[in-house]
């Protein structure tokens, strides 16, 4: 190194090194002057706030944002009412002040145990809601012997209420206190107290329904009385939501499937993948569940074998049966099994293996081309095409109609389902495909396994030519969804078939047409328990009255008007018989009821 | 040999540093309502522990400290990638690493062996090269490193002082100063980048920190708090244990990284102020250790921790002040913690070493 260089060096070095210092000097001068500012200008100001007063931050809690329907008819509410809060902090002792307050409110043991417990997880400062929307009289003697009652205080509040009830109650869910793991979330921002979705949309929009909480300074003297407030930040209101959902409809379902035990009603929108209706029974009133006390009314609910909290149109998983047709048909035509004139005779069976295959029609249909296989629901074609098929084509175009798929409807616990392929048996059950499973499978028995709201899907792709649907659970303006090209000449064939099911004789469902406003669909009687040989031979089993649960499921998928698809709709009616006799008339009402409406 | 390096130790230095632990002793002592349990004599004893470890740093040839800059830096961040590992596995985030029984923070020690691979390499290079572009690659990777790993644990106020430490050494070294402005804007532009690339809870958490207002319950209240523990506090301080317990009882880090908070109260602006001075004057005396020194590595390296003590002193007071947001920092020697007492500790025996080998023309073996 040059000698001049060193130098360089080290004047560069000096010169910089003093700058750092006279920084690292006046940044420190900066604190200095902060803590003259705290500790000697405003000392006074600060002395008397630690002596008598002290400061309080109140969290604001922002109000829930409203769930309203398509037509802006409010599903979630809040409603004002009156709580009753303990601050430990202001109590000499919790236990004492919970002895007074019990001459006026009944605390049992389990509540004591409660309160005090949450009391040493809070902050002291915190306050604590001990009752939640309690009566008029009490309110009226806590409110009057207020003085001798140290550390309780009432305030008002708003209760989550849901004016329909038990009509929307798997898709909103319900709110309750965060547990643990939910208090982490961002924003919740530790509101330990504050309601938050738990089921359902409730749930999955939180984000978008809790809102910003707000808090405020607050100076208080000893005895808690508020003496002024320094700041404060409002909370901001939760966002409301406007769902896909037309009330009306969603209520008339729900009102129709009162008449059954167990089923489930969906209608989409077509042209915009909007969700019209999503019932589901049996099912549960939420505002029993929020309301304290509910301990009652849970154990209602968990003892149900029917299980109300199951959203059945996405979570209950059913055997199409006959609904599947239209998907093994269009897997036939698109794969040159048959053609649109291409017959099989059906005599009420076929042997296969070593096993017979029957018909729902014991004496047979007589020659069947594919419309009338569809129209007729005959059994013995399907056998037939489906064999010849193979399961993994019927499986690629099941998964191209949207079976076995979870959709990005904002509900989390969807069932996919299962598609049943080849590859799927090896893996799941370790076995190999046997032939006289595909057969099976292609009248939408065995393992095929889809969720009503699948089924619907699949009724709006259908309807619309191929059009690749994308439900949704809020409110959506125009969209244009792709077309899938692949099977426009098959879904011809089929949506001919379809209009012939209801509005031709001999069609399955030719009981329950309109004839304003014509309407296509298919049945599905989907079999729930095996029928024995002796059983059959007994000529008039199907009419024999069977136990409940042992009846077949009745399903039906349709849409309306036949000639430019608006609505589709899956029923499924648990145990209900056949899809004939109990799904495609319920579908009937429903469509007649959406004629009516103006949507 | 040793004994004359020992008589020759800053004892200037030495002695700023029992006069630092002792306030912390005091300040612990009076958190623990009067009580040496559980923190103050842990905390001594611990200093004393880590001022021989100190003394032995600083009898250490430099030259081997020198040679193995690079392999320790290293190795720290190795210490700092494994903490990140182990979070990762045990499934939540964590900054400590158990080593012979002490639970240590890796991004604590990390900051030293930064220092001394910069001094280390600005020692090497020709002073020419300095104000090259290429030459400012290596260093900045010596700072990116680590600094992504603290980042995502998140620690942001870690993350953040390593940032302000690289700032300082580079300057020193002779980095051009309008590099320094082209890094600062190159960060800003890089956020919102970087926020798309980490997980959601990672920026959830980062949001967060941000916005502390977002939970007011935290650290809006124990802010307040401090607030009106310094301020009552007054220019002479309510006395010794005499402080409003009542008040630090709503501060839950009274101990650690609000320690000066009670320290405020207790002794007033006075006592604030004397703490401050007693930093000052050790950061004066690295300052001077600095200036003297022969070569560059001893410059930077006693620049560099005094650059360190600084950013923790600046930091901790300015949080607890309110003038920036609370992020956990605390204050040296006299909050309570013993990886941040042991990586002060571990630069002081650096410094002193650095003293003892101003004189030293090279650095290499030949």
């Amino acid at each position: 190194m040059f000698y001049s260089e060193q130098k360089k060096q080290v004047s560069t070095y000096n010169r910089r090194t003093f700058f750092l210092f006279l920084l690292k000097l006046s940044l420190f001068t900066a604190v200095g002057w902060r803590l003259y500012n705290i500790q000697i200008l405003d000392s006074s100001k600060y002395k008397t706030l630690s002596k008598k007063n002290q400061i309080d931050l109140e969290i604001l809690f922002p109000l829930r944002g409203k769930i309203f329907d398509r037509n802006k008819i409010l599903i979630a509410n809040n409603e004002k009412v009156y709580d009753l809060y303990l601050i430990p902090e202001n109590t000499k002792s919790i236990n004492n002040a919970l002895n007074d307050l019990s001459k006026f409110i009944d605390i049992d043991f389990a509540k004591r145990r409660k309160i005090i417990d949450l009391s040493a997880k809070v902050k002291k400062f915190e306050k604590i809601k001990i009752f939640e929307n309690i009566s008029w009289s009490t309110l009226e003697k806590i409110e009057t012997n207020k003085y001798k009652l140290e550390g309780i205080f009432i305030a008002e509040d708003h209760l989550r209420i849901y004016p329909y009830k038990e009509v929307f109650s798997h898709l909103l869910g319900y709110i309750n206190k965060p547990n643990e793991e939910e208090l982490a979330l961002p924003f919740i921002s530790k509101m330990p107290n504050l309601d938050i979705g738990k089921q359902g949309l409730e749930k999955s929009f939180n984000p978008v329904l809790v809102g910003k909480a707000g808090q405020r300074e607050i100076e208080v003297n000893s005895n808690g009385r508020i003496i002024r407030e320094i700041s404060k930040i409002d909370s901001v209101k939760g966002q409301q939501i406007f769902l896909s959902i037309d009330a009306r409809i969603q209520e008339y379902a729900i009102n129709l499937l009162q008449s059954h035990r167990a089923g489930s009603i969906n209608v989409i929108n077509i042209k915009t993948g909007e969700i019209l209706c999503m019932a589901s029974m049996p099912t549960y009133d939420p505002n029993k569940i929020i309301k304290k006390p509910n301990t009652e009314y849970w154990e209602t609910i968990l003892s149900n074998t029917l299980s109300p909290l199951t959203n059945r149109s996405i979570q209950g998983l059913y055997a199409p049966g006959s609904t599947f047709k239209m998907i093994v048909a269009i897997a036939a035509l698109k794969y040159g099994i048959i053609n649109a004139d291409s017959t099989h005779s059906c005599n009420g069976k076929i042997e296969f293996g070593d096993r017979l295959y029957h018909c729902w029609k014991t004496n047979g249909h007589g020659k069947m081309d594919v419309t009338n296989a569809i129209k007729e629901s005959c059994d013995v074609f399907f056998y037939e095409i489906s064999k010849k098929l193979g399961i993994d084509k019927i499986a690629e175009v099941a998964e191209d109609f949207g079976l076995g798929k979870i959709f990005d409807i904002s509900m989390s616990n969807q069932k996919k389902g299962i598609v049943p392929t080849k590859k799927w048996k090896k893996n799941t059950l370790g076995e190999s495909w046997y032939a006289g499973e595909t057969l099976i499978s292609g009248i939408g028995q065995g393992f095929v396994l889809t969720n009503p709201f699948q089924l619907a899907v699949m009724t709006a792709i259908i309807a619309s030519n191929g059009k690749i649907i994308e439900p949704s659970i809020l409110k959506r303006e125009k969209i244009n969804f792709k077309t899938n090209e692949k099977y426009s000449k098959e879904i011809n064939i089929i949506k001919k078939a379809m209009f012939k099911v209801v509005n031709e004789n001999k069609g399955t469902a030719f009981k329950s047409r309109i004839d304003e406003v014509k309407f296509a669909g298919k049945t599905g009687t989907s079999q729930v328990k095996r029928i024995s040989l002796s059983e059959r031979e007994s000529d008039d089993f199907r009419k024999k009255e069977q136990e409940w649960k042992n009846r077949d499921h009745a399903l039906f998928v349709g849409y309306i008007p036949h000639d430019d698809p608006q609505y589709a709709i899956s029923v499924i009616i648990e145990h209900g018989g056949s899809g004939a006799s109990t799904a495609a008339p319920i579908a009937k009402q429903i469509f007649s009821y959406i004629n009516k409406l103006d949507i | 040999m040793i004994f004359n390096k020992i008589k020759n130790l800053n004892y200037l230095l030495i002695f700023l540093l029992i006069l630092l632990s002792f306030i912390g002793a005091a300040g612990l002592y009076s958190a623990a309502d009067g009580s040496y349990n559980p923190w103050a004599s842990r905390h001594l004893i611990r200093f004393y522990v880590f001022l021989l470890m100190a003394i032995f740093i600083s009898v250490i040839d430099i030259k081997l400290i020198y040679k193995y800059a690079y392999l320790l830096f290293t190795f720290s961040v190795l210490l700092l990638i494994s903490v990140e590992i182990i979070g990762v596995l045990g499934k939540g985030a964590t900054r400590w690493i158990r080593i012979f029984g002490f639970s240590i923070q890796p991004s604590e020690l990390v900051k030293i062996t930064i220092i001394l691979a910069l001094a280390k390499y600005y020692n090497d290079i020709k002073f020419e090269n300095i104000k090259k572009i290429s030459f400012l690659f290596f260093p900045f990777l010596i700072l990116i490193i680590p600094f992504a790993f603290v980042v995502i644990q998140p620690d942001l106020g870690t993350s953040l002082s390593i940032i302000m430490l690289g700032a300082f050494i580079l300057f020193l070294a002779g980095v051009r100063i309008w590099k320094f402005l082209l890094g600062v804007i190159a960060t800003i532009i890089s956020i919102p980048i970087f926020l798309q690339y980490i997980k959601p809870y990672q920026r959830d958490r980062i949001i967060s920190f941000l916005n502390p207002e977002s939970d007011p319950l935290g650290q809006g209240y124990q802010l307040i708090q401090s607030k009106i523990a310094l301020g009552s506090g007054g220019a002479t301080g309510k006395g010794f244990l005499k402080g409003s317990q009542s008040y630090l009882e709503y501060l839950p880090e009274k101990q650690t990284d609000f320690i000066f908070t009670l320290i405020g109260e207790e002794f007033g602006f006075l006592g604030t102020i004397f703490i401050i001075l007693i930093f000052i004057l050790l950061i004066a005396v690295c300052y001077f250790i600095s200036i003297k020194c022969f070569h560059t590595f001893g410059r930077i390296l006693a620049l560099g921790v005094a650059s360190n003590v600084f950013i923790y002193v600046f930091m901790n007071i300015a949080m607890v002040s309110g003038l920036m947001p609370v992020v956990g920092i605390p204050l040296p020697l006299i909050s309570y913690g013993g990886s941040v007492m042991l990586s002060i500790m571990i630069s002081m025996g650096l410094v002193l070493n650095v003293e003892l080998n101003y004189n030293l023309k090279k650095l290499h073996n030949a």
